[in-house]
């Protein structure tokens, strides 16, 4: 116990250090992109025929604070980044909390849900695969895993929003329906949202699921070989029991590990899902703020927010590891 | 003679691979008698370890058991038929009950992530009717026993947090905790210092006569098999080659192969004699040379190596049971 809570301690202490410095990475990419928020603004007043003067420029910056050091303005966006207030958008002029709304979360529940349904479908078809001898189990699972690997997602949520026009005459598209689109949460809203967020999860879970079993079959195929499974057999241990308790749980760490990983990866391949299905959620929004509206602001909010859910999955990830194996419990940094 | 705690009658064992049959054990027979230490001593790839692991049913499951092949253990209520035992729960005896078996590398041997004293725990309670706290109090005392010092704190530890020699004790304490019948010992002090091996052998060797169990002691070293074994029986590519008491193979090897492994010894007593290692490698098994298996690699068929090359040599036996299959034996006996 006394292992784990230091163990649980180290951790957290590492993830907070971890954010810092990511948010100092995220505040400096932000400044590093030509211009301030004052010139921005002020050229787009220039667009609208406004008469803009240097001195306005100084005064606007005075006004958002831009004349302050580096460190502070840094210091000060940290402070409210882990309260939740993100400051305005540049460009919109919105606060960023207001803009990204439920977007983000919503985005995450979604990477989330597809992540969990992926492992939950391959944890036992993995573990069944690599044990299975027979071949047509292995050759079927096979094809399945290889179909979800090579089939490029746009290409899945195209075929489905065909296949659902021409059979149920509605594309599937968005995350809510008209009338939920704006309402405030409910119960009613909720099922709205689940009978359309299926699809997406669906969709991201398919490739997230095939390439979850190939992970699985490899290291259980890895653990099952190991003298400490002969060992157990000869012991008297059999059928489920030597199954799960001796390669099956075993093998589990590495993948557990990656978790973190594997939300990083799910969340890049939402936007072009997220496109497809004319979803709104945050990562069509970072790309249209990184590439189109040059939207610094709103763009770092939503990197540092996937980086701290991606910190969090790993601290998490860490303490079940830490339950599970008792090697990570007594190494504090390994 | 009282009888065999475990008879092992032509013995041949296959593995159905992608190359075809391959066969890893050949015909072969031998009797281990209750208390008796057995010395299986052969090259990596000789089937010494497929040997032990049939007498647990233990091999993958491309193994297929020659229709011939019998292996039958007394224990004092009844006879088992090993080779007959096919569901999981049948095979429960010779898997820890009656039979136990130690390995070469202890590290491996446990599981990483479950302490040593739930495994303990683990196989008492399949074994036996015991509570969990009474399956606790005696892995204890088997720790204990086996000198591991705190043993109660250490039954709570994992086997990455044991020394090399202390994994080997727990692996011993565990596989006796059920007093079985006949440990198995598959290497089992190869991976250890030699200090620990010594320590570890006179432990085995104490623990025979108070559990007044057998061993079959699998090894290459022949130098441990003099001081453990009562018996030795030698194996080559599958097949037996010599058996006898360790006197008889060791201060009068029949066969050339016995005598080739005792030449390969380093001697410490004569630091400038040379090294003379048997020639040449083991061939495959998949392509196991006719007549006699070790023809191949053999200095001494000088004169008979038509008939050793063509006819597979029987055993042949003296006086005291010290039994070779060996062409030059049976012409001792012609002339």
């Amino acid at each position: 116990m006394f292992h784990f809570l230091q163990f649980a301690a180290t951790r957290a202490a590492l993830a907070v250090i971890t954010l810092i410095m990511v948010s100092f990475i995220v505040f400096s990419l932000m400044e590093l992109v030509p211009g301030d928020c004052a010139e921005r603004y002020l050229a787009f007043k220039n667009t609208t025929g406004a008469q803009i003067s240097v001195a306005d420029i100084e005064a606007e910056r005075v006004r958002l604070g831009l004349d302050k050091p580096y460190v502070v303005r840094w210091g000060t966006w940290i402070v409210n980044a882990f309260q939740g207030d993100f400051g305005d958008s540049c460009i919109l002029r919105l606060n960023i909390s207001q803009l990204l709304g439920e977007k983000f979360w919503i985005s995450l529940v979604i990477c989330l849900t597809s992540l969990l349904v992926a492992y939950l479908i391959a944890i036992p078809v993995g573990i069944i695969s690599a044990t299975s001898k027979s071949p047509v189990v292995n050759n079927s699972l096979r094809l399945v895993s290889y179909l979800g690997l090579a089939m490029p997602n746009f290409l899945l949520a195209l075929m489905i929003m065909l296949f659902s026009t021409m059979v149920f005459g509605d594309s599937l598209t968005g995350l809510f329906s008209k009338e939920f689109r704006d309402a405030a949460w409910s119960y009613e809203r909720f099922i709205d949202f689940i009978s359309r967020a299926w699809l997406p999860i669906f969709i991201l879970g398919w490739s997230a699921t095939a390439f979850a079993i190939q992970t699985v079959r490899a290291l259980m195929s890895d653990e099952v070989g190991k003298l400490y499974v002969l060992a157990a057999a000869a012991r008297g241990v059999t059928g489920r029991r030597l199954l799960w308790r001796y390669p099956a749980r075993h093998s589990l760490g590495p993948i557990i590990n990656s978790l973190g990983f594997d939300l990083n990866r799910i969340f890049n391949e939402l936007p072009i899902v997220a496109l497809i299905l004319t979803l709104t959620e945050a990562g069509a929004l970072l790309i249209e703020s990184l590439a189109r509206s040059n939207d610094q602001q709103l763009a770092g909010a939503i990197i540092f927010l996937l980086t701290a859910s991606i910190v969090g999955i790993n601290f998490v990830t860490d303490i079940i590891l830490a339950l599970t194996d008792p090697r990570v419990r007594r190494s504090i940094l390994g | 003679m009282t009888s065999p705690l475990i008879s092992v009658k032509n013995l041949t064992l296959r593995f159905k691979t992608d190359e075809g049959m391959v066969t890893a054990v050949n015909d072969v027979s031998f009797d281990i008698a209750p208390g008796e230490v057995l010395g299986l001593v052969g090259e990596s790839g000789s089937g010494k370890s497929v040997t032990a692991k049939a007498l647990m049913m233990l091999n993958a499951e491309n193994s297929v058991y020659d229709d011939n092949s019998r292996i039958t253990l007394r224990t004092d209520e009844r006879e088992i038929d090993v080779l007959s035992l096919k569901r999981p729960k049948d095979q429960m005896i010779i898997r820890g009950g009656a039979i136990s078996m130690i390995f070469q590398e202890p590290m491996a041997s446990f599981a990483p992530a479950i302490s040593i004293g739930d495994q303990m725990i683990e196989q008492l309670m399949i074994h036996s009717d015991m509570t969990p706290a009474q399956a606790k109090e005696v892995s204890i005392e088997m720790l204990n026993r086996v000198g591991i010092p705190e043993p109660a704190h250490r039954f709570k530890q994992y086997a990455f947090e044991f020394s090399g020699g202390m994994r080997q004790r727990a692996m011993i304490a565990m596989a006796l905790s059920t007093k079985p019948r006949l440990l198995i010992a598959d290497e089992p002090t190869t991976a250890l210092d030699v200090t620990i091996q010594a320590q570890v052998i006179e432990l085995m060797k104490d623990l025979v006569d108070e559990f007044h169990m057998s061993i079959l002691f699998i090894t290459h070293d022949l130098g441990v098999i003099a001081q453990t074994a009562d018996r030795v029986a030698v194996m080559y590519l599958g097949n037996l080659v010599e058996t006898g008491t360790v006197r008889q193979v060791i201060n009068t090897p029949a066969h050339p192969y016995t005598r080739g492994l005792l030449n390969s010894l380093p001697k410490l007593d004569d630091l400038e004699a040379q090294l003379t290692p048997v020639p040449g490698d083991i061939p495959s098994p998949l392509d196991r040379p006719s007549g006699c298996v070790f023809h191949t690699r053999c200095v001494e068929t000088a004169g008979i190596a038509e008939q050793c090359r063509t006819q597979i040599p029987g055993y042949t036996s003296d006086s005291s049971n010290h039994q070779v299959a060996c062409h030059l034996a049976t012409q001792g006996d012609q002339s």
